[in-house]
This record gives C-alpha cells, sequence and structure tokens, in this order.
C-alpha cells in the first residue's frame, strides 16, 4: 500500500516535473525576448541587504546619474562594481562617506536628511529605496529626455551628442575622492576585423570611450592592453563579457549592429 | 495458456507495426501541407496581418485600436517598428499607452502631427475603430500596383520590394542606412526525410528587417547552435513562424522555403 502511495508520489511529481520544464522551455527559445522602456534601460535593482532589513529595495537610475557624472567617477574613484548587487555595499558604508554616500552627503548631493522649508528634518529613504513604491520623484524620465537628441534604443537619448553639444555636463571630478589625473592623449582609432565574410568591420573610437569611462574602465581587466593579444566573439559580449559589460546594460544596447560595424566592406 | 499468450503477443507487435507504419507518412503529403498542419485559417486577403490591440483599450472605455500591417510596411520596414521602436512580435504584448503615444514613443514616434496623423481627440477614430475588416477598398488599390502572391496578402511583398515597386523607409533614426551586405544563402537540412532541405535568403530578410530583429533571441549567431528549430515549433509561432504565420506570406506556402518541394508548378 505504502509502495503504490510511494508510486503514485514519484509519478506525479515527475509529471509536475515534465510539466514546469515544458512551461519554462515554452517561453525559453525562439522568440523576441523582452527589452527594458525608455525609462527603465539602466535601471539596476540592489537588494543586497535592503529587503532582510526590512527596507524596499534601492533602484538605481543610470540616465539619471551619467547625466551630471562619467561612468568613471562612480565606477572607479568611487569603486561601485560593473554587475547589479557586484557591490555590496551597506547603509553603515554610506553613511561613512563611501559608495552612494560619497555624493549622497547633503553636500553633493541630497543626504539622508532633507531641511523642508520650515526648518524640518524629512528622511529621504524612499527617494532611493523606492522599488515597488508609488514615490513622485524630482526629474521625470520622459520631459528629461525632450531636450536631449534622440536615439533609438536604450534610453531613446544619444549620450555621446548630448555630451558634445553640452546639453549635458559630466563631472569626473569628485574632491576627496578622485585624484587629480593629468590628461592622457587617446590613442588613434582601432580597426577590429570582423570574423565573419561580408560583415562590415568595426571602427572602435578611443576618444569617444574615454570621455565617459577614462581607461581604467576597460582596461586591464576587461580587455588587455597589448593589441590583439586577446580574440574575442560576439557570441560572447551578447553573453555580457567585454563590449557586452556596458553595450547591453547601461550604454546603447548591442543588437544596434550597425553602430560597431560601421565600416562598408568593398 | 502459452499459444495465448504468444498470440497476444503477436497480435501486439502487429498493431504497433501498424501504427509505426501508419507514422511513416507518404512524400506526396507534405505536397499539400496545409491539409496536413494544422495551420491558421487564413482570412482574406486585405485583412492578413490586420491586427486588434485591446491591451488597455476597453479597460479605459475606448475601442480597441486597428492595426494594418500591409498598410504599414508598404511605407516603411518591419525593422522601423520591431527594431527601432521596439514593438514585440506578438499582439498585446507590447505595453504601449495612451501616455507613452503622446510621449513620442511607440505609435507616437510617427503618429505626432508630422510624419503621420497626430495622436489628438480628433483623430481618436481613425485607431481606435473596434474592427479589422476595413480599407478593402485601399487594399486593392495597392495590391493591383504591386506583384503578386500566393497567399497571405497575395502580394509578393518580397518581389514589390526589390523591383523598388514599394520604396519602405528603412530607418527612421538614420535616414542614410543601408541594410548590410550579408548575403549568405543557407541551406537548412529538413528534420524529416523525403523533405527537401529549406533555404534561407539573408539578403531577403535584410531588406525589411535588422540582423537583430532574429539574432541572437531567436536565432543563435553561431552555426548550428540554435536549439529546438524544428517545424512543431515554428508552428506554435517561434523561430520563423514569429512572421511566417501572421504577417509575412504564411507557412502554406511550403515551397516558398522548401524549393525543391513537389508540387504542381506555380502559375
Amino acid at each position: 500500500m505504502i509502495n503504490r502511495r510511494l508510486l503514485f508520489c514519484g509519478v506525479f511529481m515527475v509529471a509536475g516535473l515534465f510539466l514546469i520544464t515544458f512551461l519554462v522551455n515554452a517561453q525559453a527559445f525562439g522568440v523576441k525576448k523582452k527589452r527594458p522602456k525608455l525609462h527603465e534601460y539602466g535601471n539596476v535593482v540592489i537588494n543586497n541587504f535592503s529587503e532582510k532589513a526590512k527596507m524596499s529595495p534601492v533602484v538605481f537610475k543610470h540616465w539619471l546619474h551619467r547625466s551630471k557624472y562619467t561612468c568613471r567617477l562612480c565606477h572607479i574613484d568611487i569603486g561601485f562594481a560593473m554587475q547589479a548587487g557586484g557591490t555590496g555595499m551597506t547603509e553603515a558604508d554610506n553613511q561613512a562617506g563611501m559608495y552612494c554616500g560619497a555624493c549622497h552627503n547633503g553636500g553633493e548631493a541630497f543626504g539622508p536628511q532633507e531641511m523642508s522649508s520650515n526648518g524640518a528634518s524629512i528622511p529621504t529613504c524612499d527617494r532611493c529605496h523606492s522599488y515597488g513604491k508609488d514615490v513622485e520623484f524630482k526629474y521625470d524620465f520622459y520631459t528629461f529626455r525632450k531636450n536631449l537628441p534622440v536615439e533609438r534604443f536604450g534610453n531613446g537619448i544619444d549620450w555621446l551628442k548630448a555630451e558634445e553639444q553640452n546639453l549635458v555636463t559630466l563631472k569626473d571630478y569628485l574632491p576627496g575622492v578622485s585624484i587629480k589625473r593629468s590628461k592622457i592623449q587617446e590613442p588613434k582609432e582601432l580597426d577590429l576585423s570582423a570574423k565573419e565574410p561580408n560583415m562590415p568591420d568595426i571602427i572602435f573610437s578611443h576618444k569617444k570611450h574615454t570621455v565617459w569611462s577614462g581607461c581604467e574602465l576597460c582596461h586591464p581587466e576587461i580587455f588587455t592592453v597589448k593589441k590583439d593579444a586577446q580574440p574575442f566573439s560576439m557570441q560572447e559580449i551578447f553573453a555580457g563579457k567585454y563590449c557586452g559589460f556596458c553595450h547591453g546594460t547601461v550604454a546603447f544596447p548591442n543588437i544596434d549592429c550597425q553602430r560597431c560595424h560601421t565600416k562598408v566592406v568593398i | 495458456m502459452n499459444t495465448g499468450e504468444s498470440f497476444l503477443r503477436k497480435f501486439v507487435t502487429a498493431f504497433v507495426l501498424l501504427i509505426l507504419l501508419g507514422l511513416i507518412p507518404d512524400p506526396d503529403d507534405y505536397a499539400a501541407a496545409g491539409q496536413y498542419w494544422d495551420f491558421p485559417k487564413l482570412p482574406p486577403p486585405h485583412m492578413y496581418g490586420n491586427v486588434l490591440i485591446n491591451r488597455l483599450s476597453e479597460k479605459n472605455g475606448v475601442k480597441p485600436v486597428f492595426f494594418s500591417h500591409w498598410s504599414h510596411r508598404s511605407k516603411y520596414t518591419c525593422r522601423v517598428c520591431h527594431f527601432e521602436l521596439d514593438f514585440e512580435f506578438e499582439v498585446n504584448k507590447t505595453e504601449i499607452t495612451e501616455e507613452d503615444n503622446r510621449n513620442g514613443i511607440f505609435c507616437g514616434t510617427c503618429h505626432n502631427g508630422k510624419e503621420a496623423f497626430g495622436h489628438t481627440p480628433k483623430n481618436c477614430d481613425k485607431c481606435h475603430t473596434g474592427t479589422v475588416d476595413l480599407d478593402k477598398a485601399k487594399f486593392y488599390d495597392l495590391a493591383i500596383k504591386v506583384p503578386r502572391g500566393f497567399f497571405g496578402n497575395k502580394i509578393d511583398w518580397g518581389k514589390a520590394i526589390r523591383y523598388e515597386v514599394i520604396k519602405p523607409i528603412y530607418s527612421i533614426f538614420h535616414r542614410e542606412e543601408q541594410p548590410l551586405a550579408f548575403r549568405k544563402r543557407l541551406e537548412l537540412k529538413a528534420e524529416w526525410n523525403y523533405v527537401p532541405p529549406a533555404v534561407f535568403p539573408h539578403q531577403a530578410h535584410t531588406q525589411w528587417l535588422d540582423c537583430a530583429n532574429c539574432h541572437p533571441d531567436i536565432f543563435n549567431i553561431r552555426k548550428k547552435t540554435t536549439k529546438n528549430f524544428a517545424m512543431q515549433y515554428i508552428l506554435d509561432r517561434k523561430f520563423c513562424g514569429v512572421c511566417h504565420l501572421k504577417v509575412a506570406f504564411p507557412l502554406d506556402d511550403c515551397t516558398g522555403c522548401h524549393p525543391a518541394m513537389s508540387r504542381k508548378k506555380r502559375r
């Protein structure tokens, strides 16, 4: 009797497993994946400790921060990891002036408390710990986008043009955190030949990248400094390595083929 | 007892064999694939590819939105909406809202009063029609000017663009942009015996689509690494079936992809 019951359980479990794998598979292949909306692109939910501490997770908006600061400032000088949740900062870290707290201290940007007009201090927790909450933010994405050059994909903003035309001004130096760096002449454009015949070659512009990323964001960890020492494939980029670290998550996504594969093959 | 058992065994074996024999299909069957496969029923030509969008409309007390692929694809490539404007390949899956359109995304990118008629109260009825059986006369005005096809809209859209009878816009963001000169013709071995290989011309697709419409989400970019690429899934609106069931020429047209398939010569 027990055996039969066990058998029944077993059959049910196997059938259940099949059903689950079928349902998972039903979604997982052969169709287009969903892309985030323009205002969601580059948004990151940070939840290393938030929910454990009974707080809403933090929603970090790349579009808002990159309209004022270079990528390098946070990812190199302040030391943020390149993966969501990879930094693992704590509230104590922030209050000690590290990570978010390097700017969000009431000086460079709003701190944990703000003074209202009548002199009372209001906690600002919600402005970052906003996941799942209906928070009214100071900046609206679509209003912000209206004044910037439009581009397809990502945030729907041509960030490079916006920077070139001084529509956004980027800070690259934070007193007390950054070191004084002398300007290095960036290397020339790189011509990367595509493996696939008929695919146009890639023209990589150091100049366009160094404005935002300096040298350190890519070298030597993501790309070695020696030329051609490190073959990489589109397959790996799609999987989030090499160019895919930024292009696909924050910078324009790597589905925009013609933006990198620009050199016409004759 | 023994003889009875062996008879039963023989009977069962014969039965199984018969069933297996029945499963081996007659190659002629493929020619009339429409009878074999359970294809979606084809609407009349002017309604093929017409879509009724009703994700929020009726909830918000307005009529669902009528969208016709034929009228849009005669002026814009698939790529403009499905690549640059990020429309999904499934009805009601794109999270379009009235506010989005007014913010200049999705329909509102073009329907802003400049590129196409605006998203204004005066024009509500032009899209929020609640029916897909519209614009028949306009459709035939176009259909008589373009090369004839056999299924779907009964328009050979591939020829129409190749012979420049229609000149759909390739990009609304970069007007100078041209399709990549990627012209590789793939020959894909069919999964069944008797079925001649499918032929995939990149060039015929890149005129309408972007590389990223298919790669890497639908088809992997590395040869022979796309998993589950089989006819049964194509019929389930995956892979080729994403387009070739409801908008591009439907799968009823076997020779469209398997050109060596035996069928009476097309007119």
